[in-house]
């Protein structure tokens, strides 16, 4: 690869050649991706807290007459994301351990485990009682958790994506940083639907 | 392969059988993932938004001439072109301008081969450029803030998401690279000063650009499916995008802008940044203190929109702030430039010119939240957003004429540029000093009653004012015209070398262009300034040999 040196920087390129670094370079980008996907939904998050209040603090019910937002499919949703946590965990772990059948097994479960979250989210809206145009705590409620299933499906993309380099024995044992940064992007994911499911199911 | 892959080592890709001649013109320019490529499509194309901005911005001047009369325009569409000039200005101007130099520059100075995700960095450039046509398009058909096709004001809002999210992209890019791929022993302190504020910066534009995608999509789901009493409809559009034309969060966009002048003046004092990690820490401080998305307008749910922080005590004390870091820089910089022997090239000359629009905006800051003075809501803040932003430009374009030999392989026509960057200038002062009189009179800003809640002895004044204003912003385009044309007509024949300005930071070391991947081998980096050091050391041995 060529480099010109300029003739004054003999010196400069006689110096030995340093070690080369290791960087981690996608487990950094997907923290920032990861941040910044974190800002847009928490800005929905907060906006939808400060309009409840508001509206609480006027002496109003914030939630319209007719809607049924059942505490079960949230907390059976936050239920699925945590243990997700777990099967995500031993991704990494099985991945370090040059384990392939359990890290494919652990992607596999994961995997299922966030369209079993879609399922339960779908569920939710179909018992939600309010349709998104009938006002404007639906119209914020249908927003935060469809944005929420759009960054879980892309978790879900990302994840699969790694999996299959898995099985094609690109990575293995302390290289897997492709995947521990699939499992970053999961475990923000999961602490976003927390902020999500305290806002909206647990508060009401 | 990865999805992070370096390109092939040329010694390898030599050797490789290759089954198809690279690809040359348009295609190599479409399919590449260079970041010096990408990054000059970045430059270019913003440039040309840049000109059309102010176009825009110089018909609307010209429009408020007479207040009862309309010269040029109707009063709505006036307005919704007021809005096409800034959003143009900040989203398809000044970020990607910043971004495209940062792009190109950024890891020939940290001695990486490219940035840390080439194709997502190119990807990132299309759908800019996409998008930011789809959000002037909408304009054509009655879209964007205050449009009446309701379709065209969806399409607008989709744009600007897009928009925003390409450049979100890029930002990460570029972020990574100065996060993980620094040369071996390039620590954080020992980091040029332009590739640290982008990553202050940027990490600060991260946290801000999807603040603003999360209120866009909002107005864009309750524009379609909800009735738009929520975001205030199409006529709520702007109150969602104006929070970055204030302060604090119209500093970030200078951060970069202060990266690139500390970069320029030690080398053309030919001598050391003086106290680098003080520069370092006051260039995080202005980013630090540019996080702004907690002082935007509030929402309710009659769509009204608030400001509780408006004259509250962080307000106030972060109008004052903001000023500080700043002088502490021009501060350094003048020391840097007394201690030296200046040699007045011309991305010195720009570099200066850009501290002092970047110096009087911040200080216009400061004025704002003096209560007493009542200039919150007025043209005053018009005036310091043109300062600040005009100000970005001209250090962007100081970056482009400094760095011109690794960008193009060529030097710019010194004459032309600096006369270019000179009218920019002059114009810069023109368009905003006006504007911030006519503020002191009360004016409105244009989009929040304007001329209005003037005085009737003082609406002729104004009404000249703004007049002067619109014709500073045709001479800011006059100058850019200019700037492009000595884009255009760099400098012919032999190249100017790999080190025409005797730099100190890396991308010195590399030939003019470089070649892609930059960088073979690397030596262990023991400053902030490796080349100057290695200079030096080099004239001490001759000088100690002949002695």
């Amino acid at each position: 690869m060529a480099t010109t040196a300029t003739t004054d920087l003999e010196i400069f390129s006689e110096a030995p050649p340093a070690p080369p670094a290791r960087p981690r370079v996608l487990l950094v980008g997907t923290a920032l991706a990861a941040g910044s996907a974190s800002m847009v939904l928490l800005t929905l998050v907060a906006l939808y807290a400060r309009l409840r209040a508001d509206v609480i603090a006027s002496g109003e019910v914030w939630l319209p007459e007719g809607s049924n937002l059942q505490l079960t499919p949230g907390g059976m949703a936050m239920t699925t994301l945590l243990l997700s946590l777990l099967t995500a965990g031993w991704i990494v772990q099985a991945l370090r351990n040059d384990d392939r059948g359990h890290a494919l097994m652990a992607f596999g479960i994961t995997l299922l485990l966030g369209a079993a979250y879609i399922n339960i989210v779908v569920y939710g809206w179909q018992q939600l009682g309010l349709g998104i145009t009938s006002s404007t705590q639906a119209l914020l409620i249908y927003t935060i958790t469809a944005l929420h299933v759009a960054l879980v499906g892309l978790g879900m993309l990302y994840l699969a994506v790694m999996g299959f380099r898995a099985v094609g024995g690109q990575l293995t044992g302390r290289s897997a940083e492709g995947v521990s940064a699939a499992v970053l992007y999961w475990f923000v994911t999961v602490g976003l639907f927390a902020a999500v499911w305290y806002a909206i199911t647990i508060t009401k | 392969m990865t999805v992070t892959e370096a390109p092939r080592d040329a010694a390898e890709a030599a050797v490789a059988p290759s089954l198809s001649a690279p690809p040359t013109g348009l295609a190599a320019v479409v399919g590449s993932g260079d970041p010096r490529t990408i990054g000059k499509l970045f430059v270019g194309t913003s440039l040309l938004f840049l000109i059309a901005s102010g176009i825009a911005g110089a018909l609307v001047g010209i429009e408020q001439l007479d207040s009862t009369g309309n010269e040029i325009f109707g009063a709505d569409t006036a307005v919704r072109v007021f809005t096409l000039h800034s959003t143009a200005a900040l989203f398809l101007g000044v970020l990607p301008l910043l971004l495209g130099l940062a792009t190109a520059v950024v890891p020939l100075q940290v001695g990486a081969s490219t940035v840390a995700f080439p194709r997502a960095t190119a990807a990132s450039y299309w759908v800019w450029l996409v998008s930011g046509g789809l959000v002037l398009a909408s304009y054509g058909i009655d879209g964007g803030p205050w449009g009446t096709e309701l379709d065209a004001v969806g399409l607008y809002l989709a744009g600007l998401i897009a928009v925003v999210i390409a450049l979100t992209v890029a930002t990460i890019s570029v972020v990574t690279t100065v996060a993980t791929l620094r040369a071996p022993g390039m620590s954080l302190r020992r980091t040029p000063l332009f590739s640290w504020s982008v990553l202050v910066g940027g990490s600060v534009w991260l946290l801000t650009l999807p603040v603003l995608a999360g209120m866009l999509l909002l107005a864009f789901v309750d524009l379609r499916y909800g009735d738009g009493q929520l975001m205030g409809g199409s006529a709520g559009v702007y109150d969602r995008i104006s929070w970055w034309f204030w302060q604090p969060t119209l500093y970030v966009m200078a951060v970069p802008a202060l990266g690139i002048i500390a970069d320029v003046v030690p080398v053309f004092a030919r001598r050391r940044h003086q106290r680098h990690s003080a520069a370092m820490f006051l260039i995080g401080a202005t980013a630090a203190l540019g996080f702004g998305a907690w002082a935007q307008l509030g929402v309710t749910l009659d769509g009204g929109g608030t400001a509780p922080w408006l004259g509250e005590g962080p307000w106030i004390v972060l109008g004052f702030l903001a000023i500080v870091p700043v002088l502490g820089l021009l501060g350094l910089w003048t020391s840097t430039l007394f201690a030296g022997k200046v040699r007045l090239g011309t991305p010195l000359v720009l570099s200066l010119f850009a501290g002092l629009l970047l110096v009087g905006g911040f200080a216009a800051g400061g004025a704002t939240v003096v209560d007493a003075l009542d200039l919150d809501g007025t043209t005053w803040m018009t005036g310091q957003a043109t300062l600040v932003l005009l100000g970005s430009v001209l250090a962007g374009l100081a970056g482009v004429a400094f760095w011109a030999p690794k960008l193009y392989g060529k030097l710019l026509p010194d004459a032309l540029t600096r006369l270019g960057g000179t009218i920019v200038f002059l114009g810069a002062l023109v368009a905003a000093v006006p504007l911030a009189i006519a503020g002191t009179l009360s004016q409105g800003r244009f989009v929040a009653g304007g001329i209005g809640a003037v005085d009737a002895g003082d609406v002729d004044t104004v009404e000249l004012l703004d007049l002067v204003s619109g014709i500073g912003l045709a001479v800011v385009v006059l100058g850019g015209v200019v700037v492009a044309l000595a884009l255009v007509k760099r400098r012919s024949g032999e190249g100017p070398g790999d080190d025409p300005w005797d730099g100190h930071t890396l991308e010195w070391t590399t030939s003019s262009p470089p070649a892609i991947g930059h960088f073979a081998t690397l030596p262990e980096i023991t400053s902030e300034a490796p080349v100057y050091d290695a200079r030096h050391a080099a004239a001490a041995a001759s000088t100690e040999a002949s002695a």
